[in-house]
């Protein structure tokens, strides 16, 4: 599976008056393509942290003392304010916890929700050019390259059919853009004639004269060549007697009998023609723009599809794939013959990073000769870019970085420790006891950074050997759509403008999508005439807008009712479907967990303690902290008292020498307060942090309270599937 | 682990018959730019000595409203609040509405009315509708001003009878002292008021402590609003409240935002349980914490029970803490009750469609069933056909009542388990 975002090792720590407070101790995840990674844990336990610094939004005192978060072969702890622009929000965006203070109180909701909207789409449009034109440019010269070579005739007429693609990629584009228009207009109007027919013969409808002057806007937009056509005049004919019905409509006691009649009619025409055969807009832009003629007279559209794709293959397409794929093998070429001379160059200069202590100018200029040769592998007809080849430069730089200002900073933790201790006794000979405590020593190990910077050099080889072995496997032609592929979704990307009106229209149709009732009267409403969870509602819609490719929910539901919860949970789950997000699902509710998650991590005092599947952690928990968490929970047949988690979490100022949990857990070991458990492995997917998993510790079972549960859902379970 | 279960159930059977508060066609509107938001309309309940009455329900749908008119935070508009057998709110704009039909349809019987005989016996008729209808206004006017004089007037009357002819037979300093004493419970008296038997536990636990009081201030405002003036039995007080919700002494001198969320909902329990209230109204007194906490705040309203004999309005949005906690449950729906019913029979019998589309939302911590759930969806609309016949809340069964007509009442009748 693919892996959109990977963090690594993500150690975050807060600046306060009272000393350092660390956050986020090393933690470890990586999230796939349309996967929800939920993360679960008390507040205080460092989630919240790890989703800002995913977002870059971090507090001021906040500093970020080690890790990598990965996406898009770019490092997100390494970026510039600038760059981060083009990913904060339009990539990744976040709903936040409370609605109320991430809305602008004072601009109404329809400018908040449309705001980003049309800012975004200006950019997207400059950046979707861009990547179409750098992407094509790229083709041309690999084309080039692997068929003309010299040959300054073939080379222009291999630059002719990029153009040419580029010029009729456009009109495929504009073509399909005002058949979309009405289209959708017409199945929306289908959507609002059935809602409001129903409510006309209940004899209960809300602000009927302006939803018709909507709907009468919508017929009017939905009729095109290719939507309604032969029709047309009849559903002309409806729109101007609808229209003279708005007039009616606000007096009141008026029958609506001539009315419902009216939509009925447009509803069956619209139907009739929502259904029909979508054009190919593909062949039909080539056609167009090259043959000079005028389409040919063809009743049904499957024969007219059939036809303008045997022109267009005939004439241009398949000639040009096959273009393309010449292009793509010898960049794929050109690539594995750089990895090969970069994995000699990595094994060259290993040595130089192995020994027991570095030579900083001798690293340095390792450094920039891998980094040169590694870039110089990456094949830029990949549409799927290889994450570790693109960021391994940054990273080995600031791996190395980090090695020589270690040794001066370790010199200066030593010294300022020493004189604090020093100052500690002092009070205590003098027989006080001062209320602070000394912050232990925070000394880097070398050893483990050097480690870390030769197991970079080593995987990359290791990537690349994977890479090699897998040549003779890799699928061309697969390739080549692909690419194909992304030039199109470019070059939409560039056809379609965000105006005020699209996006008002679109903001309206996502505050119906995310459940506001009347949204054209909301629209002009400000926060506070929200409730609660309608004001959340605002805020994923708002989040959703920019259509972004992780979304971090930061406990989206906690403020929410039951219904609510599960509307806006149903509704996250359909967008991921829909639009293969990958979400974070940050909440300390394991109840919603269940819901909608595929993986869990579960967080305590900023460390990831278990690890896996939904299935794994609730049904085989092994974490005490996990338990807890469980048995906290009332469920719909809990009598008992509930077990609640004693204390509170611990001072992350100081944080504990062994396991964070171990004061509160009634399971604690010894061990437990000594030294800090590392990662067990239970199964492939499952990992916990407990000393109870070593094989010397004693078993112990989970709490009963949970294992009933357990039991008692099995059971339910059974007996449903049973009575189906 | 056994012997709390057993006492658990022994407890939910265990609260009696008498009538704490009873709430009768309650209605709450607030004017909202020309028209009017009707936050609570018509809802009935009682609630007896010792229960814990859980209000579910969706945001904005009246719950909180209808809690904060029973403790008269709002003046409501038209119906009766009874606690203790004494009337604490009244509104009366059903009496308005009642002289306002009266007058339309006697103008039109006047109208067609023949002799004058005829008219002058309309007019006396209406008159008498008319002066009834302002008399009960007017009692609902005076029983919502003066519930409390009346109360604190019972209490000093109380004082009276028992000082008094002590006062008299005493000589000496052994007066002077008993004097004071008098004099100072005739202070604590006369400021006595009979909603401070009622006390709320707020949602936010950070809204709702003010920032700059200390919680030894927090704690002891009620006492000394009540006229308690002796520093000492203020702190001792305290002292006590702070044990029983599970913090320390240490905690008086420090100011809120040293908490945590568990502590500062604490905090609100003892504020309100210091002032031994009859009726506590909990409003989602758990909803802003963290599971761990929640846990720990629920135990403690539990064991408050217990120990004190309270009676709760718990108001929340999550369905498994009130099924947990609660012995009856009323559900609300814009501004109406639509199904109450004991804890267990609502779970087992949800009879009206909104509360079962309510219960089919709650997620369970159980993967597999929940990626196979279905979501019971409710549109009043499409659900009930009420344009002939109009809803009433019905009893369907012993303790179990419905908003419905006729026809979904015989249909319900059919579905019900027993």
């Amino acid at each position: 599976m693919e892996n959109k975002l990977s963090v690594r090792n993500l150690t975050v720590s807060f600046r306060t008056s009272n000393g350092r407070v660390q956050a986020v101790r090393g933690i470890n995840f990586e999230l796939a393509k349309g996967e929800t990674l939920s993360i679960v844990g008390e507040s205080g336990s460092g989630k919240s942290v790890t989703s800002k610094a995913i977002l870059g939004i971090l507090a001021g005192n906040a500093i970020i003392e080690g890790g990598e978060i990965i996406y898009d072969g770019k490092d997100l702890l390494k970026m510039s304010e600038k760059e981060f622009h083009a990913i904060r929000g339009d990539k990744i965006a976040m709903i936040f916890q409370d609605p109320m203070s991430s809305l602008n109180p004072i601009v109404r909701i329809g400018r908040q929700l449309t705001e980003a909207m049309i800012l975004k789409g200006k950019a997207r449009q400059r950046e979707s050019r861009r990547c179409f034109n750098e992407y094509l440019k790229e083709l041309k010269q690999n084309m080039t390259a692997a068929i003309a070579g010299d040959d300054k005739e073939k080379a222009a007429q291999l630059a002719k059919k990029c153009d040419d693609f580029n010029k009729f990629e456009y009109q495929h584009l504009k073509l399909e853009g005002t058949y979309r228009t009405a289209h959708e207009a017409a199945l929306e109007a289908v959507d609002d004639i059935e809602a409001l027919v129903f409510e006309m013969e209940k004899n209960e409808v809300k602000d009927a004269s302006y939803r018709l002057k909507e709907l009468v806007k919508l017929l009017k937009s939905s009729v095109h060549e290719y939507v309604v056509k032969e029709e047309a005049d009849k559903l002309k004919a409806l729109t101007t007697e609808l229209e003279s019905d708005i007039k009616t409509v606000k007096k009141q006691g008026t029958s609506y009998d001539a009315m419902i009649r009216r939509l009925k009619e447009a509803d069956e025409i619209l139907k009739r023609a929502t259904a029909k055969e979508e054009p190919n807009f593909f062949c039909m832009g080539y056609y167009q723009t090259f043959s000079g003629k005028e389409l040919p007279d063809k009743k049904d559209i499957g024969e007219l599809n059939k036809y303008l794709r045997k022109y267009l293959d005939d004439n241009f397409m398949l000639d040009f794939i096959a273009d393309a794929k010449k292009g793509m093998i010898y960049a794929a070429e050109l690539s594995y013959k750089n990895k090969r001379e970069a994995i000699d160059a990595l094994k060259k200069y290993l040595p130089v990073f192995e020994k027991s202590e570095l030579d900083e100018k001798e690293s340095q200029e390792a450094v920039k000769i891998l980094s040169e040769k590694v870039l110089a592998t990456i094949n830029r007809m990949e549409v799927v870019k290889d994450n570790l080849t693109y960021t391994f430069p940054t990273r080995l730089k600031s791996e190395v970085g980090r090695y020589f200002s270690s040794i001066t900073k370790n010199k200066e933790e030593k010294k300022r420790y020493e004189k604090a201790k020093a100052k500690y006794d002092k009070l205590v000979n003098r027989g006080k006891t001062p209320e602070w405590k000394v912050v232990e020593a925070k000394l880097t190990d070398l050893d483990e950074v050097r480690d870390d910077i030769c197991y970079q050099i080593k995987r990359m080889i290791d990537h690349y050997q994977v890479s090699l072995s897998a040549k003779d496997n890799r699928d061309f032609d697969a390739e080549t759509e692909a690419g194909i592929d992304y030039l199109k979704e470019n070059a939409s990307g560039v056809v379609n403008k965000v105006t005020k009106q699209i996006a008002k229209a679109k903001a309206i149709k996502l505050m119906e999508e995310v459940g506001i009732a009347e949204p054209r009267k909301r629209y002009r409403q400000y926060p506070f005439e929200f409730s609660g969870g309608m004001r959340q509602r605002i805020v994923i819609a708002i989040a959703l807008a920019a259509n972004p490719d992780i979304l971090i929910c930061d406990e989206p539901t906690t403020a929410l009712d039951v219904t609510i919860q599960a509307q806006i949970l149903e509704l996250i789950n359909k967008l991921k479907r829909e639009r293969h997000l990958s979400i974070i699902f940050i909440t300390h509710d394991l109840g919603v967990v269940a819901n909608m998650a595929d993986r869990i991590a579960v967080m305590y005092a900023g460390k990831v303690v278990e690890y896996g599947t939904a299935e794994d952690i609730f049904y085989h928990a092994a974490h005490p902290y996990t338990w807890a968490l469980l048995s906290s929970m009332p469920d719909l047949d809990t009598n008992e008292k509930l077990e609640a988690i004693p204390g509170t979490p611990p001072n992350m100022i100081y944080p504990p020498v062994g396991d964070a949990f171990a004061a509160r857990n009634k399971y604690a070991m010894k061990i437990d307060f000594e030294q800090q458990p590392p990662m067990f492995q239970i199964s492939e997917t499952h990992h916990a942090a407990t000393w109870l998993l070593h094989p010397d510790a004693p078993k112990v079972e989970p709490p009963k309270i949970i294992a009933e549960r357990i039991a008692r859902m099995q059971n339910r379970r059974e007996n449903e599937d049973g009575e189906e | 682990m056994e012997k709390n279960k057993e006492k658990n159930f022994q407890k939910k059977s265990a609260s009696s018959d008498e009538v704490l508060l009873k709430v009768e066609h309650l209605c709450q509107y607030f004017p909202m730019g020309g028209t009017e938001l009707k936050a609570v309309d018509d809802v009935n309940f009682e609630i007896k000595k010792g229960e814990v009455f859980g209000l579910v329900g969706e945001s904005g749908c009246g719950k909180t409203t209808t809690g904060r008119s029973i403790i008269k935070l709002y003046n409501i508009t038209s119906g009766n609040v009874y606690f203790k057998g004494i009337r604490i709110a009244a509104g009366k704009r059903s009496y308005v509405n009642a002289i306002r039909e009266a007058k339309k349809t006697y103008k039109e019987k006047m109208a067609a009315a023949k002799s004058d005989e005829e008219k002058q016996r309309l007019k006396k008729e209406l008159d008498a509708i008319i002066a009834e209808n302002k008399k009960k206004i007017k009692e609902a006017q005076y029983d919502q001003k003066n519930c409390d004089k009346e109360y604190s007037g019972k209490l000093v009357k109380e004082l009276n009878e028992k000082y008094l002819p002590r006062l008299e037979k005493a000589q000496g300093e052994e007066k002077e002292k008993l004097n004071k004493e008098y004099k100072k419970e005739l202070y604590k008296a006369k400021h006595t008021k009979l909603v401070t038997q009622i006390q709320m536990i707020f949602q936010d636990p950070i809204a709702s402590l003010d920032p700059r009081m200390t919680i030894r201030e927090i704690i002891s405002e009620g006492l000394v609003i009540q006229g308690e003036k002796d520093k000492e039995i203020l702190e001792k007080r305290v002292y006590e409240m702070l044990e029983v919700v599970g913090l320390v002494r240490e905690h008086a001198g420090r100011y809120p935002h040293e908490f945590s969320g568990g502590q500062r909902q604490r905090i609100g329990v003892a504020r309100s349980v210091i002032m031994n209230p009859d009726l506590i109204i909990a409003d989602e007194p758990v909803s802003a914490l963290d599971v761990s906490i929640q846990a720990q705040v629920i135990n403690l309203l539990n064991d408050l029970r217990e120990k004190m004999g309270l009676t709760i309005l718990f108001i929340a949005h999550d369905l498994s803490v009130v099924k947990y906690f609660s012995d009856r449950i009323g559900v609300m729906y814009f501004g109406k009750m639509v199904e109450l019913a004991s804890s267990d029979e609502l779970f087992k019998n949800p009879l009206h469609p909104y509360t079962r589309s309510l219960l089919s939302a709650i997620p369970l911590p159980d993967p597999i069933y929940e990626k196979k759930r279905k979501r019971i969806t409710y549109n009043p609309l499409a659900e009930h056909d009420y344009s002939v016949d109009p809803p009433t809340f019905r009893e369907i069964k012993p303790g179990h009542f419905v908003q419905c007509n006729q026809a979904e009442f015989d249909a319900y009748k059919k579905i019900i388990k027993d």
